[in-house]
């Protein structure tokens, strides 16, 4: 009897001893990760949810409450120049993903040969990429200004143009106007990243090509893109998803105009919510605008999944 | 993310390759067209650099330079005029005040709460754990725009409109998925042993973090801060929407306050915009050590 309750007192103290340290080791986890859940749960998946979930209802941002319409409100955006919306930001999106990327490509290839000031010139060519986004739709703004722009100035000393043109209030120069601005703002961070890549490519590899008789062109497509092709995919997917949202530039350089010729999702979404104060259609484009982004979500988690292996 | 890390490791093999090389290896590979370098740079050069040169160079204009057409690429005298009349603008100070506020505010908080997550990703498996870190990943993939639409009608409901509150609590989260990966980095670089001593020593979990760990990723939380910053500081779309015209930071401030369709007051903006600029330059010359980090973190910016 003695020796049961012993055997049982010793034993009994350490099981749940083992027990106590998990279960605090357990409390421990999820006291570290609460603060950070709590915050992304209420400011960004509710908030997602609940504007999703108001494509579906009549709703102002004048007047509490909601009536169910269905899919009315998709309906009525979808017939509205959807398509319009769509192909905007879709030209907005690819011309402010593909300039960057080559403006970055050739940058990181020229500051990956060895020069003098090369170090230097990597600091200074991140300037236009740490001017925050505001400065730089200000700047463009100026630049190209109708009156007394300075692209005007240059273009028309250099007899390239006869009269100066309002580049921002032009439907035909609009856009394009977006994507060199934004453009201007992104090709720092193509660059670092690009450089960072250039630096796996193996000298030999280059040296054998070379003696072997491969020019440049050659030597690039063959032994440096293959080395740099994952992170350059990845640099394009990630700028395509946030110029696919972006938002700053073009809502202070054109306003989503002319005619609402530069409008996107980002300006669209906004102007209808707190101009139009019209929740429920912009529930509807958000929906829409959503279901597209999700799909380069996926792929971008199964990118960095695949680079994970 | 993961290729990008081995990146970094993976660099010094190639230096040692360097060293191998034979003569004429070498001569082969320098045999390229400097001038196609050379011409390459400066176009590049042009077009980074000159809008750079005209932000300045328009800020110290004169008036009367500025508004004139073609416009002069070079002004006829310096002025500093317009920097005083920003300075004289007393709005100019409350919107300074605010981004201060609020920068400073979210950079804090959101170390304070990325320090935890980013430590638990880093040195705890448990379940869950992956499908947790694709979430704080992907919320920022999120159209800001859409969250902002219900953000608005949540907080105005909570009468947390025209106030820091709202601000500082959408930086903190938007900045979250940033610095809980940079800081797990930063996290997974201390070995475990640490973590075993001082539970040895008789130190709790919570003593193990705070005092053991944190002191060492001191470097770490500093950068991630900076970054949190930045964020606030430069975020125009929600200052301009939460903050109201009494808590609005100085990006929607400037709008406000200098940009208008009959005549905009070009030299002075640019001075303000030089200004503005000014901090954020500096933060980065700061965290020029932890470039490597902002690289890989820079994958997960939103």
């Amino acid at each position: 009897m003695t020796t049961t309750t012993i055997g049982r007192r010793q034993k009994k103290p350490h099981s749940s001893n083992v027990r106590a340290a998990r279960l605090s080791e357990v409390r421990f986890i999820v006291l570290l990760l609460l603060p950070g859940t709590a915050l992304l749960v209420g400011v960004v998946l509710y908030p997602l949810l609940r504007s999703l979930a108001s494509a579906f209802f009549a709703e102002s941002l004048l007047y509490p409450g909601a009536t169910w319409v269905g899919l009315q409100n998709v309906i009525d955006v979808l017939q509205d120049g959807f398509a319009e919306l769509l192909s905007q930001t879709l030209i907005f999106t690819i011309g402010a993903t593909i300039v960057p990327f080559i403006v970055g490509l050739a940058l990181a290839l020229v500051l990956n040969e060895q020069f003098r000031g090369q170090r230097f010139l990597r600091g200074a060519f991140l300037i236009p990429w740490l001017i925050p986004g505001v400065v730089v739709s200000f700047l463009w703004m100026w630049i190209f200004d109708a009156n007394y722009g300075v692209l005007n100035g240059v273009l028309m000393q250099l007899h390239l143009i006869d009269t100066p043109i309002a580049w921002l209030f032009n439907t035909d120069t609009a856009r394009g106007a977006l994507i060199i601005a934004k453009s201007w703002n992104s090709f720092p961070w193509v660059m670092v990243m690009l450089l960072a890549a250039l630096q796996t490519v193996p000298g030999e590899l280059h040296e054998a090509a070379a003696m072997d008789g491969a020019g440049p062109i050659r030597r690039f497509f063959a032994v440096t893109w293959p080395h740099i092709a994952g992170v350059a995919g990845l640099v394009i997917l990630l700028e395509f998803i946030w110029n696919f949202q972006h938002f700053d530039t073009i809502f202070v350089l054109t306003g989503g105009g002319p005619a609402g010729t530069t409008q996107t999702f980002a300006t669209e979404v906004y102007d209808t919510a707190f101009k139009g104060y019209d929740l429920g259609h912009a529930g509807a484009l958000g929906l829409l605008w959503m279901g597209l982004l999700l799909i380069l979500v996926v792929v971008y988690v199964r990118f960095s999944e695949r680079g994970e292996k | 993310m993961a290729t990008l890390t081995s990146l970094a490791v993976e660099a010094p093999s190639t230096q040692e390759h360097v060293s191998e090389r034979t003569p004429t290896a070498r001569r082969a590979v320098r045999r390229r067209p400097r001038w196609a370098l050379w011409t390459a740079l400066i176009v590049l050069g042009l077009f980074a650099f000159l809008p750079v040169y005209w932000l300045a160079v328009t800020s110290v204009t004169p008036e009367r330079d500025a508004f004139t057409f073609p416009p002069r690429l070079f002004p006829s005298t310096v002025t500093f005029e317009h920097y005083l009349a920003v300075f004289q603008t007393p709005a100019i100070f409350e919107y300074l005040r605010n981004s201060i506020v609020v920068s400073t505010i979210t950079a804090v908080l959101s170390v304070a709460v990325s320090m935890y997550m980013g430590y638990a990703f880093s040195k705890f498996r448990f379940r869950g754990r992956k499908s947790l870190m694709y979430f704080v990943l992907s919320s920022q993939m999120f159209p800001q725009a859409l969250l902002l639409v219900t953000l608005y009608v949540v907080f105005a409901q909570a009468g947390l409109l025209n106030t820091y509150q709202s601000l500082v609590i959408s930086f903190t989260t938007f900045t979250l998925p940033l610095c809980v990966w940079m800081l797990k980095g930063f996290f997974d670089t201390l070995p475990d042993d640490l973590i075993e001593a001082a539970k040895i020593d008789g130190a709790g979990p919570w003593r193990t973090f705070h005092s053991v760990i944190l002191p060492l990723a001191a470097p770490g939380l500093v950068a991630a801060g900076l970054f949190a910053f930045v964020r606030g500081w430069n975020d125009f779309m929600f200052a301009l929407t939460l903050a109201g015209p009494e808590k609005q930071t100085l990006p929607p401030g400037l709008v406000n306050t200098y940009v208008s369709e009959a005549a905009t007051a070009w030299p002075e903006l640019m001075a303000a915009s030089l200004l503005v600029s000014i901090p954020v330059c500096a933060a980065f010359i700061l965290l020029q050590r932890y470039l490597v980090g902002g690289i890989t973190a820079g994958a997960v910016k939103g």
